[in-house]
């Protein structure tokens, strides 16, 4: 399913008309190996989900595992949870792992009150309330040593209450303020391929994901937004990668390294939070630093990606058409 | 003579040292150079104001070098030694502190990390304010009235100065290697300039139904503008195409397409890459000319032509087609 807007459409196919129909190939559509939805009933062989599709059912075998901010068993979900399943390759019938309430803080700490923060994710989006309660606080604070205003914060976690209850940090905290982030050196080679690292944000926030179209959107925010036709407004800054400038309608053919899975993804929003960290991940041993695109929860998902570790290391190639 | 020059040397020193002093003032007070001189030393609040701070004080010794004799006069100038002084103590802590962090003397022209070159700098500055003490004339009045002598000391010091700087390297950089165009930001105004300055802009004026894009968007060194327009009573969308980068008045192309259909009705500014004959001043030799067709002849589509128009029915004999005619009917 795609989220494009009419006018985001209408760019890629204005700019195919110009630049040749390689420079922004068509999206896309979601694998069918990804569902997301609100968990109806759930039994210990077998999960029902509200979705935008109808009702889903999708049964459980010895290797399905489980995640609620941790490791967890059947039983520790319950109906109303926002829910990300993926299933197995033999068919969609059978879950291979199931997200229950999956939730993401990414942004900048703009206030701090015992063990709550409040993320700033930039872009115009609701600010975020965050606990990071005593269980897993020594976790985030090997990685995030200074929870104070005005430094980055991003970890990975539950909605509980309206709120993310961090359980595991997704990156390590610069040692500086983000207005004191040094600037990128100039670049002075391009080319149209660059590496680095996805990440998934969640265009709900954990809402209505059983209504909300977005919530199974194959698409990507993107960290390099232009300023100019961008009407939202987008406080990005230069992300650390050299990625062209696009706007929203561009469209990203994107490679996870880690699987060697691609896809092709319509850029739909501005990833503000994700121009101000420049970090390497950890899951396949991969070099490229700086964050080049952040999915969906979904299509993370789909790519192969697992969303409690954050990342994947992947590649992005945007062609320039120039013929 | 000699005593002559050493004179000039010393007068020199006046402007030269204000000049500077200006241009560090303006560069502190007007960007951020966070992280770099003094501001490494300090805590986090502290930073901007000391900068400013330093910089307006600059501001004031370089005025009192140009107008100031007499003891204010003096005073300005020790000023300026000292000045000069304590930043070479303070470059040396910063550089102990964060050995990575610019100097900051021209805010962020200054990024290079402190080396001996911005000591000895530093130093120098500090002997010509202590060079100037005692001396009559005003800066201003150094300025107003010039002698050859003074033209040529100044060229010879700036040369000095320059070699000693990191920043002229630093301003080199940024303006010979620019950042590819697809990385580059421009403004909005800069590409209408360039649009309205094109060929492919003059020839689709008169399909265009208003003066203001409708939408704007970007993809990597193309810019893009999309219009609305009429065209022989049809609606369409006028999309050009602004290249960031590249020359002026080549890089613009433009596309239209019909809105109903959605087809692209004409398009501008695109280069063919096929290679195009010049005017035919003589023409080729009978060889040279069968070579040349036969480069681009394409066997296959002359084949195919070949066979479609010998089953025909207008290619058939008159005989043949009669039997045709009949069978349909």
């Amino acid at each position: 399913m795609s989220v494009m807007t009419g006018r985001g459409s209408d760019r890629r196919r204005f700019t195919a008309a110009v630049l040749g129909p390689d420079a922004v190939p068509e999206p896309l559509p979601l694998s069918d190996r990804v569902a997301r939805g609100v968990v109806v009933d759930v039994t210990s062989y077998m999960l029902c989900l509200a979705t935008t599709r109808g009702e889903e059912r999708f049964l459980f075998e010895r290797v399905t595992s489980f995640w609620k901010g941790d490791e967890a068993d059947p039983t520790d979900l319950s109906p109303g949870d926002d829910a990300v399943v993926l299933c197995s390759h033999d068919g969609r019938l059978v879950a291979e792992r199931v997200w229950a309430q999956p939730a993401r803080a990414t942004g900048v700490i703009v206030g701090v009150e015992g063990e709550e923060l409040e993320i700033d994710p930039g872009h115009g989006r609701p600010r975020v309330p965050v606990v990071v309660p005593y269980r897993s606080s020594g976790r985030i604070g090997v990685r995030h040593p200074r929870l104070e205003p005005g430094y980055v914060f991003d970890a990975i976690g539950v909605w509980r209450a309206g709120a993310v209850w961090a359980t595991r940090p997704a990156t390590t905290q610069p040692p500086y303020p983000l207005h004191a982030t040094p600037h990128r050196p100039p670049t002075l080679q391009y080319a149209d391929t660059v590496s680095g690292i996805a990440t998934w944000y969640d265009p709900v926030l954990g809402r209505s994901s059983h209504l909300d179209p977005r919530a199974l959107a194959n698409a990507a925010a993107y960290p390099a937004i232009d300023p100019v036709g961008h009407s939202e407004g987008c406080d990005r800054r230069t992300p650390c990668a050299p990625l062209p400038l696009l706007s929203t309608g561009a469209t990203l053919r994107l490679r996870n390294d880690c699987t060697r899975d691609t896809t092709v993804v319509p850029v739909v929003d501005c990833a503000a939070a994700d121009s101000w960290i420049c970090d390497l991940c950890p899951t396949c041993g991969g070099q490229g630093a700086g964050r080049i695109a952040s999915l969906t929860m979904t299509a993370f998902v789909a790519l192969g990606g697992r969303l409690e570790d954050g990342c994947f290391n992947a590649t992005v190639t945007v062609a320039q058409g120039e013929g | 003579m000699l005593p002559e020059i050493v004179d000039v040397v010393r007068e020199v020193q006046l402007p030269l040292l204000a000049v500077l002093l200006l241009f560090g003032a303006v560069a502190k007070t007007t960007t951020g150079a966070a992280m770099s001189g003094l501001a490494v030393l300090l805590n986090e609040r502290l930073r901007r104001p000391v900068t400013v701070a330093s910089g307006l004080l600059e501001a004031v010794l370089a005025a009192g070098l140009l107008v100031l004799a007499g003891t204010p006069g003096g005073l300005a100038r020790a000023g300026t030694a000292a000045l000069f002084a304590v930043s070479v103590g303070v470059l040396l802590l910063a550089r102990r502190r964060d050995p990575e962090a610019g100097c900051g003397c021209f805010g962020g022209l200054s990024r290079a990390p402190i080396g001996w070159r911005t000591l000895t700098r530093a130093g120098l500055l500090s002997v010509a304010a202590l060079s100037t003490l005692g001396l009559d004339p005003t800066g201003w009045r150094v300025v107003t009235d010039p002698t050859a002598t003074h033209a040529v000391v100044m060229g010879v010091e700036l040369a000095v100065l320059a070699g000693v700087s990191p920043e002229p390297r630093e301003l080199a950089t940024r303006l010979l290697n620019r950042e590819p165009c697809a990385l580059r930001p421009v403004s909005r105004r800069r590409t209408m300039a360039r649009l309205r300055s094109s060929d492919v802009w003059r020839t689709n004026r008169p399909v265009l139904l208003g003066t203001e894009p409708e939408d704007v968007w970007r993809h990597g060194c193309w810019r893009f503008l999309r219009y609305d327009g009429m065209r022989h009573g049809r609606r369409v969308d006028v999309v050009f195409a602004v290249r960031v980068g590249g020359r002026g008045r080549t890089a613009v192309r433009a596309v239209l397409v019909d809105r109903a259909s959605g087809t692209v009705a004409a398009s501008f500014g695109a280069v063919t890459t096929r290679p195009l004959q010049g005017p035919p001043r003589r023409l080729p030799r009978p060889r040279v000319a069968a070579k040349r067709d036969e480069a681009v002849r394409d066997a296959e589509r002359q084949a195919r032509g070949l066979r479609a128009a010998r089953e025909h029915p207008a290619a058939r004999p008159t005989g043949e087609r009669e039997t045709d005619t009949g069978q349909l009917a």
